[in-house]
């Protein structure tokens, strides 16, 4: 195995600058989880491109950055903080991986039955809670990754729903990196928790000051109990100079819902990995959209793990490519020996909008039960010539037929997003992609 | 309005069209009749400017231009609208917004501003409760799920919006029944003025009991074999296309 990584003294050296600096660095057990987590770190480095999970996507750019960990909050415009946070929301805010209060709903302003908090508050609170959660879900060989944001995370969020308690507002963390000159890297750990039967909607939201390029290092570990139902979506709108590698680790016990959905905009190079474990009669969706231009290179790794019998999977990932962008889809599906009556869907669309760009979409079943219904489809194509023809001859012109169509194809996905303001800053993003659409907000 | 002169058109070598001749003049309903696999929705589409078609020969002249010269947008901004035999899907984009690029793209090619919200979106429903269609069908995706006669409304819709001088139809009628039928027939009743002028492009004459044509021509084999009065969709209904390849014949 160590003849496939790569050289990482500069990484390794950054966990032993920290050890003495880092949330909870008095408690042993965490200070253990951190040892054992940097040990593997040192052993496995960062992944290559000759590990077949990793063929696609190229981490050297990282290694050879040397991107270091800031001891504190760079500064941000107060006013892009703003912009970033969602109406009708409870928030959560984190910059360079540092909780920001003053943007923070206050422990006060929460309803009861709920824990929304920043790690480093929680760890003197809530030890217990924090000790069961982290960690807990990732799966193991983890990923060199994981293994450095477990030896080096700084905060992050947990969130705690009670037993039968739903939650009427969604909570959004937000993930600012500031304009710090600097190579700064962010490891941030997220730990949810929905109790069971409870119901809650999570959004995670990752940015960047324009130009400046750093690391994001963003690893959630999600339980989801029996008969709770979660939403969960991730909202990657970072510089496009910066570097975003994310996880999204989540178990599900019987009966739980679990939906997940990933809308990836930003970064010059970001892969985010969404795993799910599937327990009896549980069910999982994982959507995703994807929107590349440039040079962007975009990686999701998908894993449904059906381990249980009667589990659902519906998977739809959808992807636009232009210029001389890079998509890569991944999904795999196991379905264990015991996960009879598994359902399975799995579709993956891309679209590439040039002749430079390029997509490599891989879908992956490994089905050992007998008794399982498993579909998956992948396509890769250009625009609908009929449809261009036919935008066209109402009196649309060529490039904004095209756009219509393209905003359409991504338009599917938002259109999914049931919650307004959330739906509202997805399609910014895109119709920032598609300028020419003439598309108004207001008429969708 | 519309010249068109000895048009040779082909598909992949093969000659689909083979020397049509047609001139329609301002405030003319054309049918167009002939057999499945005559070539209808060849000139219709050639008409639109569709692309992947090889014209060998002839041209097409609309108001004296050069149509065949035109983009199928410019096309579309000069009065051409074709109602299409299968109308296109398009998922993702819903109608109220077609509708609106494709008048706004139409009013800025003639110099004018965008259309105001509030009066485009009462002339539009004002125009939905003529052809009966429910509100509903605005906020949906173009054309996606509508039944077949939804989708022939649709494109009347479309056509009523837009206003354009030159109205190709092709088979309108077809998956119709009886009380839609009358609803589109109703609906391109109304547009008719001295300046419109249409081609209702047929397989049967019973779309033209309600929508009475000036012209009838007869499409076979890829040529204009007969051309007439009303009188000629009666023969023909009587008839039959056979009856013509048999006059052909002799
Ligand atoms: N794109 C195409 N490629 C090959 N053949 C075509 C194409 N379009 C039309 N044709 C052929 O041209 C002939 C005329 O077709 P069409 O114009 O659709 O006839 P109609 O509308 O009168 O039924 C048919 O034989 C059809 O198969
Ligand atoms: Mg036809």
């Amino acid at each position: 195995m160590s003849v496939l990584h790569l050289p990482n003294a500069h990484y390794k050296s950054l966990v032993s600058a920290h050890e003495d600096v880092l949330l909870g660095d008095q408690i042993s057990w965490l200070n253990g989880l951190r040892k054992k987590a940097a040990d593997q770190f040192s052993e496995i480095g960062f992944p290559s491109f000759r590990e077949e999970e990793w063929r696609y996507t190229n981490v050297t750019p990282i290694e050879k950055n040397k991107f270091t960990v800031p001891r504190e909050s760079g500064s941000v415009d107060e006013a892009f903080i703003n912009s970033v946070l969602l109406e009708g929301c409870y928030h959560l805010v984190f910059v360079d991986g540092h909780f920001q209060p003053t943007y923070s709903t206050p422990v006060n302003d929460l309803p009861s039955g709920i824990l929304v908090s920043a790690l480093s508050q929680a760890i003197t609170e809530n030890e217990a809670l924090v000790k069961s959660l982290l960690d807990s879900v990732v799966e193991t060989p983890a990923l060199g990754f994981v293994s450095l944001n477990t030896a080096l995370f700084s905060d992050g969020a947990i969130i705690s729903i009670e037993e039968n308690t739903a939650v009427e507002k969604p909570i959004q963390v937000a993930f600012i990196s500031s304009k710090a000159g600097a190579l700064t890297l962010s490891n941030t750990r997220n730990l949810i928790f929905a109790q069971a039967a409870s119901t809650a909607h999570i959004i995670e939201t990752y940015h960047g000051v324009e130009d400046e390029c750093y690391l994001t290092n963003a690893i959630t570990e999600v339980v989801v109990e029996s008969n709770a139902t979660l939403s969960h979506d991730r909202l990657q709108a970072e510089s496009s100079k910066a570097y975003h590698i994310g996880g999204v680790y989540s178990r599900l016990d019987d009966k739980g819902v679990f939906k997940q959905s990933n809308y990836t905009f930003g970064a010059s190079t970001s892969r985010c990995e969404s795993h799910a474990i599937l327990g009896e009669a549980s069910d999982c969706t994982l959507n995703g959209l994807y929107v590349g231009e440039d040079r962007q290179h975009m990686d999701h790794h998908t894993r449904l793990n059906h381990a249980q019998p009667h589990a659902t999977s519906h998977e739809y990932y959808k992807g636009i490519l232009n210029d001389r962008s890079q998509g890569v889809f991944q999904g795999r599906i196991i379905v264990a020996q015991d996960a009879q009556k598994t359902d399975s869907k799995m579709n993956n669309r891309n679209l590439l909008l040039s002749d430079r760009a390029e997509v490599d979409t891989k879908p992956q079943l490994e089905i050992y039960a007998d008794d399982v219904k498993c579909a998956h489809g992948v396509t890769v194509g250009q625009l609908d010539e009929t449809a261009v023809f036919y935008l066209r001859s109402r009196g649309a012109d060529e490039q904004m037929a095209k756009n219509m169509l393209t905003f359409a194809f991504a338009n599917e996905m938002v259109e999914r997003i049931e919650f307004k303001p959330l739906r509202l800053a997805v399609l910014d993003e895109l119709l920032e992609r598609f300028p020419q659409t003439g598309m108004k907000k207001e008429w969708l | 309005m519309l010249k068109v002169e000895n048009l040779h058109v082909s598909v992949e070598g093969k000659e689909i069209l083979k020397g049509i001749n047609l001139e329609i003049g301002a405030g003319e309903v054309h049918a167009i009749m002939g057999p499945n696999g005559s070539g209808k929705s060849t000139l219709s589409y050639i008409l639109a400017g569709r692309e992947g078609y090889n014209i060998t020969e002839g041209r097409v002249l609309f108001f004296g231009k050069d149509l065949l010269e035109m983009s199928v947008e410019e096309r579309a901004w000069a009065g051409v609208f074709l109602a299409f035999q299968y109308p296109v899907e398009v998922p993702g984009v819903s109608n109220i917004y077609l509708l609106k690029a494709a008048l706004n793209g139409m009013r800025k090619f003639k110099g004018l501003d965008e259309v105001d919200a509030m009066e485009f979106i009462s002339m539009v429903k004002g125009k939905m409760k003529d052809l009966e269609m429910d509100e509903k069908f605005l906020y949906r995706a173009v054309n996606e799920g509508f039944s077949g006669g939804e989708k022939k409304r649709n494109e009347i819709l479309q056509m009523s919006v837009l206003e354009p001088s030159l109205c190709l139809l092709d088979e309108t009628d077809s998956g119709l029944d009886i009380d839609a039928l009358q609803i589109v027939a109703k609906g391109v009743n109304r547009l008719r003025s001295p300046e419109r002028s249409f081609v209702l492009v047929t397989h049967y004459q019973r779309l033209l009991d309600y929508i009475k044509p000036d012209f009838v021509h007869v499409l076979a084999h890829g040529k204009v074999v007969k051309s007439g009065g009303p009188e000629l969709a009666l023969e023909l209904e009587e008839h039959g296309y056979a009856w013509i390849d048999k006059k052909l014949a002799s």
